[in-house]
This record gives structure tokens, sequence and C-alpha cells, in this order.
């Protein structure tokens, strides 16, 4: 399959004159990669966390009535992971049967939601690893295999996606970044890996997300809805030894609008983890309650400023509390995060200075991506960047990454 | 035709009239304020038909030689005239934005309400940027050069009457009322007496140096709107420059209130799009 993948993206490059004459657009970027540890890692025995060379392609036709074909492919020589790889990042097919309804099915990136790096009602795949190692932000979205119908009757819009095929979020796992090994409660040794149940793909155990929204005004609302399973493994069988996705269900809402010149937005989502509603099992993660309140502004001419901060409270936290063995490490019940995103452009816009920085003070641990990208020509651009990691405990979502800090570099040219 | 229609198509007709110095001797609009002169002028700028759809492709280009490209497809849609707007960007080159689109609900008295949607991630991510200050695209254009600035915004002078370039103009001295919200201390219009289009425009800094000069090299009567296709802004202080030329203008299509929506965002029509 990969192979045909393969064959296929350098046969569309080959042919772009061709592809044009039949409508097809043909576009996509070929970059080159590199980025290493700045610190010794003892778990992990690479320096390097990224080194590739990546070919995207990227296909549309338009049909009539806004109908539309659209692929995107990455053919990726790995020289970390010493590999070829193929990746199918989007294949589907857009139809408008009725006036007031939209219909996109196949491999779809689906995003919503208000946060910025931070997600509560958007429960859609996601690649970490990615992100935590400098690869390009369109990396940090996984493709989900679903259908979804967009209905638009007037007083209000509405989404509804379906996916028959669960597809997990790409987390640490010893390949290039470590991880926490909650069997052996320590952080994993080289070579170590953590088998991973998926759930199987039948029918009841398709996946729902729903998200009613609406425009008051400046001012936008949103419901949002889920049925399926947490997209991180933060279950644990030990009689299997496996990690396992836990079914979830999320109810929440989001507003959005000018707040003295600048954006606010406020977004609630409450997580009802059903295999563990009690609290009681410590292998299952607890019910919870999330908060996420942001704020963006340009302060001055193309500086811009946005700051979050994210409530995650544990429910039933009293039964957890009773339920973990000694010595298992123990999760405060509010978990705070600070967000700050500062972004500067330079030079008409060629040039820009970004800063993300993460902190949570109930977890002491942190994360700091700054980033110098440059846009050399309409086609050429380069991104010079560091992800820098802290943290006081192990068991933490930075903590756990402290020694993988990592310099990267990418250079691109589009088509 | 209904009598629905025709009032739809009334200010359309009248404006037209107005503009071609048809209707108004130019004595009249001679001894006209200059707050209503740069009104009209706004009205010819950035109001023409009740709605317009344009390919604009935008040369940037720096002092040392070095040349971007910057094509998009832009549609306008009055939601009242001389009052709010609706505007639809949809990028078509390079590489980079392809495919980006682009939302603005423009209020003249009231920050803009504006969406992006970045393609490679599915995103609709709302725009907090501010239209004064913030450059379109990484051109010399502001968002306001774009779309317009409210005329309440600033104190006019009419300064005098001139020729320039052979046409009859009106040079009018425009001060912000709020100094702070800008990045120009006042700039100066030469309009034309006949059709109200602005001919050249200069702002100042806040210390009286020239820094950008606005120029229209070429307008054009399309269905009767007097229509700048092609202008440039040179920052003199920084020997950039950005040259625009406007192609397949068409005003009144039609284009449906409901097409400028997040629902475009995420797939554009092809009313927006083609």
């Amino acid at each position: 399959m990969k192979q045909v993948l393969a064959a296929l993206l350098l046969a569309a490059v080959s042919l772009r004159p061709a592809a044009t004459a039949l409508a097809i657009s043909v576009h996509g970027f070929l970059e080159g990669a590199a980025g290493a540890r700045l610190t010794d890692s003892p778990t992990r025995p690479k320096d390097a966390t990224l080194g590739e060379g990546r070919l995207q392609v990227e296909l549309s036709r338009d049909g009539p009535a806004d109908n539309r074909l659209f692929f995107k492919a990455d053919l990726i020589a790995d020289g970390v992971e010493e590999r070829g790889d193929a990746d199918l990042r989007e294949f589907y097919l857009d139809v408008s049967p009725v006036r007031v309804l939209d219909v996109r099915a196949g491999r779809q990136i689906l995003t919503w939601g208000t946060g910025d790096l931070i997600f509560i009602n958007d429960l859609f795949p996601k690649d970490f690893v990615s992100f935590f190692i400098g690869r390009s932000l369109e990396y940090l979205k996984v493709g989900s295999d679903a259908v979804k119908f967009s209905l638009y009757p007037g007083p209000f819009s509405l989404d509804l996606v379906a996916v028959p095929h669960f597809t997990q979020s790409e987390i640490p796992e010893g390949e290039r970044l470590s991880f926490f090994n909650p069997f052996a409660n320590r952080i994993a040794a080289p070579g170590e890996r953590l088998p991973m149940r998926e759930p199987a793909a039948t029918p009841e155990n398709t996946e729902l997300a729903l998200r009613v929204y609406r425009n008051f005004g400046s001012y936008e609302g949103a419901l949002y809805g889920f049925r399926g399973f947490f997209k991180e493994p933060v279950g644990m069988d030990t009689a299997g030894g496996t990690l396992f996705h836990p079914r979830l269900s999320v109810y929440g809402a989001s507003v959005q609008g000018p707040l003295s010149g600048g954006v606010a937005s406020l977004e609630f989502g409450y997580y009802d983890s059903r295999e563990d509603r009690p609290g009681t099992n410590p292998l299952v993660e607890n019910s919870s309650l999330k908060y996420l309140l942001g704020y963006e502004r340009e302060l001055w001419t193309d500086f811009t400023v946005r700051a979050q901060y994210s409530l995650e409270r544990i429910l039933e936290y009293g039964a957890y509390e009773a339920s973990l063995p000694p010595g298992a490490p123990e999760r405060k019940e509010y978990r705070h995060l600070l967000f700050l995103r500062l972004t500067r452009f330079l030079r008409y816009q060629t040039v820009e200075l970004s800063w993300i920085s993460f902190y949570s003070p109930s977890d002491e641990d942190g994360l700091v991506t700054p980033q110098v990208s440059c846009k050399i020509t309409d086609r050429w651009s380069v991104a010079l960047g560091a992800n820098v990691f802290f943290g006081k405990k192990d068991f933490t979502p930075f903590g756990s990454l402290d020694t993988e800090d990592n310099l990267y570099l990418r250079l691109r040219a589009s088509y | 035709m209904t009598k629905k229609r025709s009032f739809w198509l009334m200010p359309g007709v009248s404006l037209f009239l107005l503009m071609s110095g048809f209707a108004l001797p130019v004595a009249a609009a001679a001894s006209a304020g200059a707050e209503e002169i740069m009104r009209r002028s706004a009205m010819v700028q950035f109001y023409s038909g009740n709605d317009m759809k344009a390919k604009v492709t935008m040369r940037l280009l720096s002092g040392e030689g070095g040349e971007r490209i910057r094509e998009l497809i832009l549609s306008r849609r009055n939601v009242k005239a001389g009052g709010d707007q609706k505007y639809f960007i949809l990028f078509l080159r390079p590489a980079d934005v392809r495919d980006m689109t682009f939302l603005v609900r423009k209020y003249p008295l009231k920050d803009s309400d504006r969406w992006l949607y970045i393609p490679s991630i599915h995103l609709v991510k709302r725009i907090a940027a501010d239209d004064k200050r913030s450059s379109f695209v990484g051109s010399d254009f502001s968002y306001e050069d774009v779309s317009g600035r409210a005329v309440e915004e600033d104190v006019h002078t009419l300064l005098r009457e001139e020729t320039l370039e052979g046409k009859e103009v009106f040079v009018v001295k425009s001060v912000p009322k709020d100094e702070k919200s800008v990045d120009f201390g006042y700039k100066v219009s030469w309009i034309d007496k006949g059709n109200f289009v602005l001919r050249k425009e200069e702002y100042y800094d806040r210390r009286g140096s020239l820094l950008k000069v606005f120029t229209a090299e070429e307008v054009r009567h399309i269905q009767g709107f007097p229509t700048t296709v092609q202008r440039t802004m040179r920052n003199v202080q920084t020997g950039h420059r950005t040259e625009v030329r406007y192609e397949e203008v068409k005003y009144d299509i039609g284009l449906a209130d409901r097409l400028f929506s997040e629902r475009s965002l995420r797939n554009p029509p092809g009313a927006l799009a083609r």
C-alpha cells in the first residue's frame, strides 16, 4: 500500500503539466528538516530527534456544483528511524447534495474550538511528537477516517462527524522522545515500548462528534458533544500489560468575541470517563472538568500577544486518592496551565519571531519554544527553533520530557 | 422587475449619476465641505455597486530589487451603502498561502470582525490584528487602505484646488482625531473634482516627514463605476513599494449575504472563488 502511494506521488509530480491539462491542481513542497538533542538523554542513545526529507503532493479537482476531490500525501525519507515511509494525510470527497448540506467523506483533518495548542472540545487525533521535535505546525493534526455532515439551516450551523475507524493521538513513546512508564513507575529505558490496544473497529465503537454554532453580532457561541474514546491511552490493563483508550463522552461550550481591542474566548468541557464514573479505578482516567480562558491582542504594529489560562479539575478526586496504590505518582486535583504566545513580524512580514511557552504552577513543569522563521522568497522558507522542557517530576506531561530539549532547522521549497 | 428589486438598484444608479458628474454641476461640488468631498470619495473608492469581485495581483518590491507576488480574489458586499460591509478573500499565490481564505465584517466606527482559515490544519481562526496599523499580507497597504477608513475618524481641511496630471482636483488634509490609533501623523489627498476618484495620497509621520505615497495610475469605467485598476503605495522611507492590479472587476453580481460565512471560509463556493 505504501509503495503504491509512493509511486503515485512521484508520478503526480513528474506528470504535473499533464495534470494541469486535466484541470487537476498539483501543489506541495519539498522539505528538509534536522533536529538534535541539546542535553544528553540517559534513556535515548541517539542525538538526532529529527532528520528527514519530505515531499508533499497535493492534488485537487473541482467538479460541478462545488464538488471537490482532494488528496494530500507525504513521501518521507526518515534518517532517525532509518526508513522510507509514505503517509496519506488527507483524501476526501466534498459533495453538496442540497443547498443547506455539505458532506465530506474520507480521511480528513478536523479542527474546532477556541484554544491555541490547548484543546478541550477538539477530540480529533493529534501528533504531539511532531510538535515537540519541531516539525511544522500542520503535522500537529492527524487525519481522521470520517464522514462529516455540515448543515446550514439558517439561524445556526451544525457539524456532525462520524468516525467509524478510531485513530489515536501520537504521544511520546520512546522512538524519539522519552516517556513515563506507568507500569514501572519511572521514565522508560531504551528500547522499552508500551503495548497498546486500540478500540476494535466495530459499528458500536463509531465515534460521534457534534458542534452547533452561531453568531450573536460580533460574538460566536458554540455547543459541543462527543461520544467515543480518549485519544491518549489513559487506561491501564495490568492483567494484559497493555495501555488502552477508555470510553469517553464530552459535553462543552464556547464563546468568543471582541474585548477592548482584542479577541477573548472562553471554553468549557465536561469529560465523562464512562469506564470509571465513580473514580474508584486508579487504572482508568477519572472524569474531569476543563476550562480555558484566552485573550489575544495586537499590542503594536506586527506584534501580537496571546495569553491563555487552562484549569482542569479531576472529579471524584477523593475516590481516586483512596484507590491509588502506595508509591504510585499522585496527580493533583487541579491542574493550572498558563500559555503565552508572542509573535513579532519584521521586514514586511518576511521574518517572524515567535515565542510559545507553557507553564503549569501545579505540576511545576513547562515548555518554551522560541522560533525564527524567514520567507527568503515566495518559494523558499527556513525556520530555526528550539523546544526546551522543564519539570521537577518524571510523571508530569512536560516533566517526563525534561531531558529531551532539542534544536531544529527546516528548509522548505514550495511549488 | 419587482418593486423590491428596483429599490435595491436605486443607490447604485444615483451614485453613478453623481460620479459621472452628470447630475451635479462641478461648481456645486467645489463648494462642498472638505468632509463631504472625502465622504463622496470614500463612496467611490469603497462602496461602488451593491457588491463587487476582482482578481487582485500585488507586486511587493523591496528597495534592493526583491519581488514577491500576492494573488487573490477579492469579493465585497455592502450591507448598507456607506455603512457596514463584508469582505471575502481567497488567496491564490504564493504557494504557502494558497487556498487560505479571509472573512471581514467591517463596521465604519468600530473594530472589524475578522476570521482567517488556514487550510493545512483546517483551522478557522479569529484574528485580533489592528485594522489601522497592520500591513495587508506584508504589503505597503494597511487593511484600512484596502477596505477604507471612516471619514468621521479625521478632521478634514480643504487646502487648495489645483490641476494634477491634467485633472482638476481638490487637495484635502486629514488629521486623525485619535492620533494614537494610527501610525501616521496626517495625510493629504488629491481627489478628482469630476468623479471623486482618489488620484494621489501622501502620508506623513508624526514628525511631519513624508512616509508613504499612494498613486492611482489607471482608472477605468467598469459598468459605469470609475475603478482604480492600477495603483501603487510607495514607502519613501524604506524604498519598498507595492503595485496592485485589479482585473476581472465585476459589480452587482448578486452575491448572497450567506456566502460571507464560516461555511465559505472552509469551502469557498464558486461564486466567491472563480
